[in-house]
């Protein structure tokens, strides 16, 4: 009978084990201490998809971030479901949705089954309004994050634009 | 990615939903006097959860902060219940008995041989409003009484409300997580998205409310009882609990006041008083309270408010009444959110 219980235990601290070293390796959440990281996991919803299932939509109205803990992501965008991105364990996305309201901009599919972890809005004002230290923290490393993005982004635009005026001089 | 829709399975699902959707009415309907304390129960957490997360944000647990606030809430009932309650079970008492003034007797028969009189060509003839309203006045007593302070409901009403609502402020988010853990992949975010919304529309509407009765039975209590109207606490409180609801409750309020004033002093010398004393609250309220602490709510046509009062009054009585609004109103947005969510769905 002990054996038992010590299995289950042991499951759950596992499973509790690959949340918290997922959570730490996220920009966003990376800054925090062990009670701000009980904090947040108490707020985040865990679910599992099946492979090929949609997680949401382009054009669906988008509250929040995705945090894959297993399983591989397609981003897919437009009509011809043109691929965008190929995410895997520990990669997050739809964190815009934290800060705006419109609708989502691409469609996310789960390519295997997956585990995902999601931190939405509500959760988020919620957190500001009862721990503003810990929400601005967070808000803070949102805001970096995005700013990253923006530099990545940016720079793949420099890249191609060049890219695009080297091909125009060589014709 | 497209899904296609099988037509047939789609009339089993909605057959399905509508026969549960039915079970379900029909097994609350059986379960009222339960689904009643909960709802207020729901409510009350509802509108203190502000509070919480406050004393949440000075470093308290939540277990603490809603301990804390049921205790200032305790010792403000041990207060009020020593200071207000003789006075305000006095006034309901009398209020129950009825009015015995002789002079009120006097001025209401004079009142009504001049109806009969003057209206006899329209067939008014032995309207015996003296004793119609006696009863009316009795039956208001009684109701409140009965509704309010005879012993079975009151017990129940000090022990689970304040218990259900202890419950519901503390593990609350857990209660919504569960609930949002139990939907479907493919509505999980709407469903959280839905709670949301209504958290702004419902929730702001609802606390602006109560603070909105709050500050006009507070105003009402203090304007009676300078005019000196007798009963002027249990209806200035009254006037407060009926500016809930939209339209008819301030109107009410007034009208109360005056048939009591009419009958304590057996003449029409205080009606306007009581009017402009009414009137004036009304413009405070309208002018200073409404546009700060009622100012996001739900935005809604008057004439679908005044249905929604008027059918939540004819189905479910004074509590349809006030909670109308804000059952419409989550209506409202459900239905809202849904096409709009619905007809990007179709477009994406």
């Amino acid at each position: 009978m002990n054996k038992l219980w010590e299995n289950i235990f042991k499951f759950r601290q596992k499973e509790t084990d690959e949340i918290d070293n997922i959570l730490i390796q996220i920009p966003i959440f990376q800054d925090l201490n062990n009670r701000e990281l009980r904090t947040i996991k108490r707020i985040l919803h865990q679910r599992e998809y099946k492979k090929n299932e949609v997680i949401f939509n382009q054009g669906d109205v988008g509250l929040g971030m995705y945090i894959i803990v297993k399983g591989t992501v397609e981003i897919v965008c437009g009509t011809a479901k043109h691929m965008l991105a190929e995410l895997n364990d520990g990669d997050f996305f739809g964190e815009l949705a934290l800060l705006d309201d419109s609708p989502r901009s691409a469609t996310a599919v789960s390519k295997t089954p997956c585990k995902m972890l999601c931190f939405f809005k509500p959760e988020l004002l919620d957190l500001i309004n009862r721990d503003p230290g810990l929400g601005s923290k967070i808000l803070f490393k949102l805001a970096w994050t995005i700013g990253e993005r923006l530099k990545s982004t940016n720079e793949q635009v420099s890249e191609l634009s060049h890219l695009s005026h080297r091909t125009q001089l060589d014709s | 990615m497209k899904i296609y829709r099988n037509s047939g399975s789609n009339m089993v699902k909605i057959t399905i939903f509508f026969i549960a959707f039915i079970i379900l009415i029909s097994f609350l309907a059986v379960i009222s006097d339960i689904v009643k304390l909960m709802i207020i129960s729901a409510l009350l957490a509802y509108v203190l959860d502000p509070l919480a997360s406050f004393l949440e944000s000075r470093g308290m647990s939540r277990t603490s902060a809603t301990s804390a606030i049921f205790l200032f809430i305790f010792a403000i009932a041990c207060i009020s219940s020593v200071v207000f309650l003789p006075v305000l079970y006095e006034e309901i008492k009398a209020l129950q008995v009825g009015f015995n003034s002789e002079k009120a007797g006097l001025m209401v028969s004079d009142f009504e041989n001049f109806l009969v009189n003057n209206l006899a060509f329209l067939g008014v003839k032995d309207l015996n409003l003296l004793s119609r309203i006696q009863g009316a006045m009795a039956r208001v007593g009684s109701w409140i009484f009965d509704h309010f302070l005879d012993a079975a409901s009151v017990i129940t009403g000090m022990v689970l409300i304040p218990f259900i609502v202890f419950f519901l402020m503390k593990d609350g988010r857990r209660f919504k997580q569960a609930f949002v853990s139990i939907m479907p992949n493919r509505y999980f975010e709407f469903t959280l998205y839905l709670f949301y919304k209504l958290n702004i529309q419902i929730g702001n509407y609802l606390r602006g409310q109560l603070l909105d009765a709050i500050i006009v039975g507070i105003f009402s209590i203090f304007a009676l009882w300078l005019l000196g109207v007798k009963y002027f606490f249990i209806i200035g409180i009254f006037a407060g609990l009926a500016n809930i609801i939209p339209y008819f409750g301030p109107i009410t309020g007034a009208t109360i006041a005056i048939i009591v004033s009419i009958l304590q002093a057996g003449s029409f010398n205080m009606v306007l008083y009581i009017i402009v004393a009414f009137t004036l609250i009304r413009l405070i309220d309208d002018i200073l309270v409404q546009p700060i602490v009622v100012a996001k709510s739900v935005h809604m046509h008057p004439l679908i408010v005044l249905l929604a009062v008027l059918i939540g009054g004819k189905l479910f009585g004074i509590l349809g009444m006030l909670l109308s609004v804000p059952v419409v109103g989550f209506i409202k947005v459900v239905v809202h959110e849904s096409i709009i969510n619905y007809r990007r769905y179709g477009e994406a």
